[in-house]
């Protein structure tokens, strides 16, 4: 498995065990006894975010240590593959976005808002890695 | 499209050149051991100008590397 397929790997889990949890929370909408609703949303997606970075680092320092004799370069089909998952992450994304900006405002409000706009960049992260892993294990098999 | 595929030698041209790994003709080239071997088994068409580095390590014209089968079927991952 090559650096760039573990990188993929491990950004896809990272994205499932953080944005997940927080995705089925959040589905429940906010409860009636917060004095603050705004603020239980935004502390759990401080919160999630963090995680997100702290998985991300340690797994890039673990990979890092153990590539250190031979250093990762980045060749035309780890570009062509970066192109083909850029592509199909920004249609996602652009789906999202219009979406949230265009029909999301004149049927919801706040947090619903946002948290779809979050989810648009979360789906589209998926996509992302899930076409460079699709792809190296495709051309791998 | 027309059909076809590229096939090529590089396996057998690695061996006849003194056991050459993947990871050193990648190294060679500026390659990824990885994507030598996807290279090799056909899942993944080189651009012109990685054919021809190939070429230039094995001392060879283009076309003693590198095949065009027309018919085989084309690549799908590449």
């Amino acid at each position: 498995m090559s650096y760039r397929e573990k990188i993929a790997w491990l950004s896809l889990i990272a994205v499932g065990v953080t944005y997940g949890p927080y995705f089925k929370l959040v589905a429940r909408g906010p409860g009636a006894w917060e004095p603050l609703p705004h603020l239980h949303p935004l502390g759990l997606f401080a919160l999630v975010s963090l995680v997100r970075m702290l998985i991300l680092g340690a797994g890039y320092l673990y990979l890092r240590m153990g590539t250190r004799q031979e250093r990762p370069l980045l060749d035309e089909r780890d570009r062509a593959i970066e192109h083909r998952s850029i592509s199909a992450a920004y249609y996602v994304l652009i789906a999202g976005m219009i979406l949230v900006g265009c029909f999301m405002p004149f049927s919801s409000t706040g947090w619903t808002i946002v948290n779809a706009a979050i989810f648009s960049i979360v789906a589209a992260e998926v996509v992302h890695y899930g076409v460079v892993v699709a792809s190296y294990r495709v051309q791998a098999s | 499209m027309m059909p076809g595929s590229i096939s090529n030698r590089i396996r057998t041209l690695r061996f006849m050149n003194g056991e050459m790994s993947q990871a050193e003709l990648g190294q060679r080239i500026g390659l990824t051991r990885q994507t030598i071997a996807a290279i090799e088994a056909g899942k993944y068409s080189p651009s012109l100008e990685a054919a021809f580095r190939i070429a230039q390590v094995f001392n060879l014209p283009l076309e003693e590397v590198f095949q065009w089968d027309a018919k085989a079927t084309p690549l799908k991952a590449s």
